[in-house]
């Protein structure tokens, strides 16, 4: 079975699911006067002193490197915003609040890049970190219920470290499950000599979980 | 033929199995414990499971189910999956247990290598994401080795994520860079 024998089943690493999330627009505050730049990803720009405008964050991260402007924080990164995720994300076993698909990694590079743009920064870190964990905990109890009937996962609002951290033991998971549950080892049916029937079979009885 | 070149799948052929002769063989050395060359009708001797597999579909042994398989490890799996040590009585339990249980004809092994997967299944995953690795290096010795394929898959790409969130150097210089003109001067 493909995959099995193979320990590196992760297609991303967490570098690249970095790289992917820098693509995300943030607002800066740029303190120069340029024109508009042309990219292949679009045009961004014209930037005027103290006028907001909307770039990918590998831009504003590039610009504030060489202290031309202001990052933004987004508006989910506010400490109150983060308390109530974070007390809604305890208060239910089994729903994900709705955060940004990067919120990991957009976090990760405003930390590391414009610490002194963010009210705050050591108790929004703080909150982030812990909703991290928290979600991460649900996680593992969602997959709890991972049985021989389930060949799908599906978990809302989950975001894309999160799936990159699980998917290498998930994709294994339900492969063995898979394996074990072949009509050919379990005699739930009446045997017919030809297979393939009854791999069909064995599909319809399957249903997708939650 | 796609598992042709699986180191792990070879090594599953190695298992040994007992298995009785229907037929008398002669000119083997098949039987160590014979006087003779020759394997009598019905002498019970343990052969690896890819010659013993070849000689059952030519009628000239009958497989017996191997221990690893039997009632003794059925009931510790029933007892508490989580504890039983899989690894010392077969490395492969679940590959082996694929294989062998069409050939023997046992319509429970299926069922028991899924429930037995079921239930430790769990146990590897509370620990895979969340132990620190001394500490669960006492549990992965009773894991066989697809369980231990997954709970290695688990800490890796953990292991992955905490690296790269405590940072590190951001960008590694290619080693091509740097000694551009050296080799010249």
């Amino acid at each position: 079975m493909a995959g099995q024998s193979d320990p590196q089943l992760s297609l991303f690493s967490a570098e690249e699911v970095e790289f992917i999330a820098e693509d995300e627009m943030v607002e800066i505050v740029p303190n120069l006067r340029m024109d508009a730049l042309n990219f292949v990803c679009g045009d961004f720009g014209p930037f005027f002193p103290q006028l907001a405008t909307q770039v990918p964050l590998w831009l504003a991260v590039a610009l504030k490197k060489r202290g031309k402007c202001t990052i933004r924080p987004p508006q989910w990164m506010t400490v109150e915003k983060l308390t109530q995720v974070l007390e809604a994300e305890r208060d239910s076993q089994r729903v994900f609040e709705q955060l940004p698909f990067h919120y990991v990694e957009i976090s990760r590079l405003l930390f590391d890049h414009a610490r002194d743009d963010i009210p705050d920064v050591y108790m929004v870190r703080s909150l982030i970190e812990d909703i991290r964990d928290v979600r991460f905990h649900k996680v593992e109890t969602n997959l709890e219920s991972l049985n021989e009937r389930a060949f799908a996962l599906k978990i809302n609002n989950l975001s894309a470290m999160e799936v990159n951290i699980v998917r290498p033991f998930v994709g294994r998971a339900l492969q063995a499950f898979y394996k074990h549950d072949s009509p050919d080892l379990i005699p739930d049916q009446d045997r017919v000599s030809d297979r393939r029937p009854q791999v069909a079979n064995n599909a319809t009885r399957r249903h997708l979980r939650r | 033929m796609a598992k042709y070149y699986d180191i792990d799948d070879i090594i599953t052929d190695e298992e040994i199995v007992a298995v009785i002769f229907q037929k008398s063989a002669s000119g083997v050395g098949i039987d160590p414990s014979s006087e003779t060359d020759c394997v009598e009708v019905g002498s019970k001797v343990e052969l690896p499971f890819w010659l013993a597999h070849e000689l059952q579909q030519r009628q000239a042994v009958s497989l017996n189910i191997p221990t690893s398989f039997n009632q003794n490890t059925r009931l510790e799996i029933q007892a508490d999956s989580a504890c039983v040590d899989l690894r010392s009585r077969c490395p492969f339990f679940y590959e082996f247990g694929c294989k062998i249980a069409p050939l023997v004809g046992a319509r429970n092994i299926g069922p028991l290598l899924l429930s037995a997967f079921k239930s430790r299944y769990k146990e590897v995953l509370t620990k895979a994401h969340t132990a620190a690795f001394t500490a669960a290096s006492k549990n992965l010795t009773i894991l066989t080795k697809e369980e231990t394929n997954l709970y290695e898959a688990a800490q890796s790409s953990m292991a992955a994520f905490k690296k790269w969130r405590m940072g590190g150097p951001r960008f590694q210089k290619a080693s091509i860079l740097g000694r551009k003109r050296k080799s010249t001067e």
